[in-house]
C-alpha cells in the first residue's frame, strides 16, 4: 500500500473518532492538538486495526502521538 | 533529583496571586481532574482572569476556550497544566514561548513511575530552566490561596478551606484532599496550602522560603516523603524560626531502619536514617509530629494563642476526675501547675461556693454555669503566678455549654495568655465547641492533649528565641589536605576500612587523643613492641573481618612482662582462628593501658540527606541495649557537643551524681568537635568510631582505645 494512501485513511478515521472537522495535519498530536482523551486512544487503535485488517499491539500503539506516527506504525505493520 | 542549588528567580506572586490563569487541557467531563480543576478556580470566586485551554471544546462553563495558550491575547501569569504526562512537555514549552511566568504541574507519570517518566520529568525542567518558568509539581493536587485579595483553588480537592493562619505544604496530594476534610470539621483555616508533589523544579525549601515572609501565615506545617537536601533544610527552618518566630511542625513519613541492620560500625548501627532526621529536626526547632492529629493539636495552639512564656499551668474545671488526669498529663509533660497568688485564692475563695476547690486544679463544681467559669477563667489568666490555663467542661444537665464557650473566648480575648479548652463528649456539647473552635480557641477532645499542645508551644517559644548557632570559625584545619592525601589514596587502593593502627595517625592530625602504638606480624615484634611501648600494655586482633573483637577473645589487656606478650600473640591468633576461621587476620596492636576511667562512644556517620552526623553515648551496656545517644548534624561546636554530653539518659554517671567522680567532660566535647570538623574536612569518610574513648577524671585526661574508619 502506498504511503499517501495510509495517510488519507489514517486522517479519515482520526476524523470519524475524534468528531473532528478542522484540518488534521500529519503532526497533529492526538492528545495535545486533537484532544483525544485515553479512551478515544483507545478507540483509535480499534478503528485503526478494523480500517487496516491489522493486529496492532495495544501497548505499542498507545506510545504513537502523532498522525504520521500512526502512517509510521501501520505501514510498517501491512508491509512486514 | 531536583536542583536546589539553581539559582533560578522565583516568582511566587504569579503562582499564588496570579492575575489571569490558563487552565491547560482543560474539559468539559465532570469528575475530571482537567474539568473540576478549572470548577473550583471558578467557584472559589477567584479574583483575576480564568482562559480555559482545550484542543476540542470552544467554551467550557461559560467561557471561551482556547485551543493553545499561544492562541490567548493576554498576558498569563500562572499556567495550570492538566494534560497527560506524554504532553505536557509540548504545553509548557508553549506556555515559556507565550510568557508565562509560572506552572503548577497537576499531571501525573513522570519520576514516581521511574524509566521514561523520569526522563519526561527532566524534559519539564530544561523546558522551565530554558524559559524561566517556575513549576509545582508535577504530580500533586496544586495550590490553594484563602486570602480574599485573590481567591484561588487550583486543586482538585472537593472544598476550599476557610481563610486562616496555617501554611501547609505536602509532598502528598491524597493526604491533602484528607487534612482538608479533617480541618473543615474543626473550623481549621489555612493561609496557602500547597501540594508539592515531586518537587522537579520548586522544593520544600522554595515555599517554605515563600511562607517565612508571606505576612498571612503564622504557623507552617509540611508532610515529607522524601528529604532530599537536608541541611539546606534545617538553615531555612533555623533561619524562619530564629528570623520570624514562625513555627514549623512537620511530619516525615516512611521511617525505616535502612542500612542500620547490615552496618560495619558501631554508629552505622546506632544512627538509622529516621534517628537522624529526629535528632535534626529538634537541632533546629522543627516540631517533629507522627500523625496528623497531633500536628494540628499543636499547631492551632500556636496558631490560635499567644505562645508561652512560662510553664505554670492553672486547670479550671467542673469536673474532678479530668481535672486530676489533666493534672497528671501536665505534670508528666514536664510542666508546673501554678500556686495562685493570695489575690487570686481570696477572689475565689468569695466568688466560688464552699465546696468548690479554690486550689490548682480549680474545681468550680457540676452544677457551675458560665458566670462561675467566668470567675474562675478570668482570675487565674491574671494571676502573674499563671502562664497558661487550660479549661475543662463535662455536660451535666444544668451546663449552659454555648454560653460557657462564649465566655471563654471573651475572657480569652482579653488575655496575652494562652487558653487551652477541652469540653468532654460528643453530642451534647458539640455547639460549644464549635462556638470554641470559630473563635480560635484551641479545643481537644481530650484533655490530656492539652499539656503536650502546651509542652510543645512552650519549648518552640524557648528555642526561637534561641541565637543561630555560631559553627566558629570556617577556616580549614591546618592538616586537612594532608588527612584527604591519606584517605584518597586508601580510596585508590580499594580500602574500605582503616583499622586502629590506619585510623590513628589521621585522627591525630586533627588532635585527637591517640596511644601510640605498633603493629606486631609475629610473637618476637609484640614483645619488643611492647617493651618498647612500656608494660603495661595491650595487644588487640587487627582484622578488617572482625568488628566485635571482644565476642572473638581478640583482646588482650593488662599485659605485664615480654613472656606474656609471646603467650598473648599466639593465644590471640589461636583463638581467632579458630573462632571466625574465615577472617583475614593482618596482625596484633600492641598499645599502653589506659587507666581505668569510663568508656564513652563518639562516632561519625554520613546521612544521604543531611551530610555528616555526629553521634555520643556512653559505653557498655548504655549503648548496646538502651541505645542510650545524642545525635546531631555536624559542624558541632562546644557548646553543641556539652549539651550532647548532658542530654544523654545516663549523663549522671559522667556529671558525677550519687557520690561518683566527675569526669572530664570538655575532653570528651573537644573529641567530638574535632571529629566534627574532621567529617566535614574528609568527605571519604563514611563512617567513623571512636569505642571506646576512655575518660578520666583529670583535664585532659581522655584516650582514645579504639576507632576505625569506613571509607
Amino acid at each position: 500500500m502506498q504511503r499517501q494512501e495510509i495517510v488519507e485513511r489514517v486522517k479519515k478515521v482520526v476524523a470519524q473518532v475524534l468528531k473532528i472537522n478542522d484540518q488534521i495535519s500529519d503532526n497533529s498530536n492526538f492528545i495535545f492538538d486533537l484532544g483525544a482523551d485515553s479512551m478515544q486512544s483507545l478507540l483509535l487503535v480499534a478503528a485503526f486495526q478494523e480500517e487496516f485488517g491489522i493486529d496492532m499491539e495495544e501497548d505499542q500503539a498507545l506510545q504513537v502521538q502523532t498522525v504520521s506516527d500512526a502512517v509510521d506504525f501501520i505501514a510498517a505493520i501491512i508491509n512486514r | 533529583m531536583p536542583h536546589p542549588n539553581r539559582a533560578k528567580k522565583r516568582d511566587f506572586d504569579s503562582i499564588f496571586y496570579p492575575q489571569s490563569i490558563a487552565v491547560v487541557g482543560a474539559n468539559k467531563v465532570t469528575g475530571t481532574v482537567p474539568h473540576d480543576i478549572l470548577v473550583n478556580i471558578l467557584k472559589s470566586d477567584f479574583q483575576g482572569i480564568v482562559y480555559p485551554v482545550s484542543p476540542r471544546e470552544k467554551s467550557i462553563g461559560g467561557l471561551k476556550a482556547f485551543k493553545y495558550v499561544s492562541d490567548i491575547s493576554d498576558p498569563i501569569d500562572l499556567a495550570v497544566i492538566v494534560f497527560p504526562s506524554s504532553v505536557v512537555h509540548m504545553a509548557l514549552e508553549q506556555c515559556g514561548q507565550k510568557g508565562v511566568k509560572s506552572a503548577v504541574i497537576i499531571s501525573a507519570g513522570f519520576k514516581e513511575v521511574g524509566g521514561e517518566g523520569i526522563m519526561r520529568e527532566n524534559q519539564l525542567r530544561e523546558i522551565a530552566d530554558k524559559y524561566g518558568i517556575s513549576f509545582i509539581g508535577p504530580n500533586c493536587l496544586g495550590v490553594i490561596n484563602t486570602d480574599p485579595r485573590v481567591k484561588l483553588d487550583a486543586s482538585f480537592a472537593r472544598k476550599m478551606p476557610q481563610e486562616g493562619t496555617i501554611g501547609f505544604l505536602s509532598q502528598s496530594g491524597a493526604l491533602c484532599t484528607a487534612v482538608l476534610d479533617y480541618a473543615q470539621a474543626k473550623h481549621i483555616g489555612f493561609s496557602k496550602f500547597v501540594s508539592f508533589g515531586n518537587k522537579a523544579d520548586i522544593t520544600e525549601i522554595d515555599l517554605l522560603n515563600y511562607l517565612r515572609d508571606d505576612p498571612k501565615t503564622r504557623v507552617i506545617l509540611i508532610y515529607l516523603e522524601e528529604i532530599s537536601d537536608g541541611r539546606a533544610l534545617l538553615q531555612t527552618a533555623q533561619e524562619i524560626i530564629s528570623k520570624t518566630g514562625k513555627p514549623i511542625l512537620a511530619i516525615k513519613s516512611g521511617r525505616t531502619a535502612e542500612g542500620a541492620s547490615a552496618a560495619a560500625s558501631h554508629t552505622g548501627s546506632l544512627v538509622g536514617s529516621d534517628e537522624v532526621i529526629d535528632a535534626a529536626f529538634r537541632q533546629v526547632g522543627i516540631i517533629r509530629c507522627w500523625d496528623i492529629e497531633e500536628m494540628f493539636n499543636k499547631a492551632i495552639a500556636m496558631a490560635y494563642q499567644p505562645l508561652p512564656h512560662g510553664n505554670r499551668i492553672a486547670i479550671v474545671t467542673n469536673a474532678g476526675g479530668p481535672g486530676v488526669l489533666t493534672t497528671d498529663a501536665t505534670i508528666k509533660e514536664g510542666l508546673r501547675l501554678a500556686a495562685f497568688s493570695e489575690t487570686t485564692t481570696d477572689i475565689l475563695g468569695k466568688s466560688l461556693p464552699k465546696t468548690a476547690n479554690i486550689k490548682n486544679p480549680v474545681d468550680v463544681i457540676g452544677d457551675a454555669r458560665a458566670d462561675r467559669y467566668h470567675i474562675a477563667v478570668s482570675q487565674v489568666l491574671n494571676d502573674p503566678q499563671v502562664d497558661g490555663v487550660f479549661v475543662i467542661l463535662t455536660p451535666q444537665s444544668m451546663t449552659d455549654i454555648e454560653a460557657i464557650a462564649r465566655e471563654i473566648c471573651s475572657v480569652a480575648g482579653q488575655s496575652e495568655k494562652p487558653l487551652y479548652t477541652s469540653f468532654m463528649g460528643e453530642n451534647d456539647v458539640a455547639q460549644g465547641i464549635s462556638i470554641l473552635q470559630r473563635n480560635q480557641i484551641p479545643h481537644y477532645i481530650l484533655p490530656e492533649s492539652m499539656p503536650k499542645a502546651f509542652n510543645a508551644a512552650f519549648r518552640f517559644h524557648k528555642q526561637s528565641k534561641a541565637k543561630i548557632v555560631d559553627h566558629g570559625d570556617s577556616c580549614e584545619s591546618p592538616h586537612a589536605a594532608n588527612a584527604r592525601a591519606i584517605l584518597d589514596e586508601a580510596v585508590r587502593a580499594g580500602r574500605h576500612i582503616l583499622l586502629e593502627d590506619e585510623a590513628t595517625p589521621l585522627l591525630a592530625l586533627y588532635g585527637l587523643p591517640v596511644l601510640k602504638n605498633g603493629v606486631a606480624s609475629s610473637a618476637e615484634e609484640a614483645a619488643v613492641l611492647a617493651k618498647k611501648i612500656g608494660f603495661p600494655v595491650a595487644m588487640k586482633i587487627l582484622s578488617t573481618d572482625i568488628v566485635h573483637k571482644f565476642d572473638v577473645k581478640g583482646v588482650h589487656l593488662d599485659i605485664r612482662d615480654e613472656e606474656r606478650a609471646l603467650q598473648s600473640y599466639h593465644a590471640l591468633l589461636t583463638e581467632v582462628s579458630r573462632l571466625r576461621p574465615d577472617a583475614e587476620i593482618k596482625g596484633v596492636l600492641v598499645s599502653p593501658m589506659i587507666p581505668k576511667g569510663e568508656e564513652v562512644i563518639l562516632g561519625v556517620k554520613r546521612d544521604p540527606a543531611f551530610g555528616p552526623v555526629i553521634m555520643f553515648g556512653l559505653g557498655g551496656i548504655f549503648v548496646e541495649l538502651f541505645r542510650d545517644v545524642q545525635i546531631r548534624v555536624a559542624p558541632v561546636n562546644l557548646d553543641m557537643a556539652t549539651e550532647m554530653i548532658h542530654q544523654i539518659q545516663s549523663a549522671g554517671i559522667l556529671t558525677g551524681s550519687r557520690g561518683r567522680i566527675p569526669r572530664d567532660i570538655e575532653s570528651i566535647a573537644h573529641c567530638l568537635t574535632a571529629m566534627s570538623r574532621m567529617a566535614i574536612e574528609c568527605p571519604q569518610i563514611k563512617e567513623l568510631d571512636i569505642n571506646p574513648l576512655i575518660v578520666g577524671i583529670e583535664k585532659q585526661s581522655s584516650h582514645i582505645a579504639d576507632a576505625k574508619i569506613m571509607l
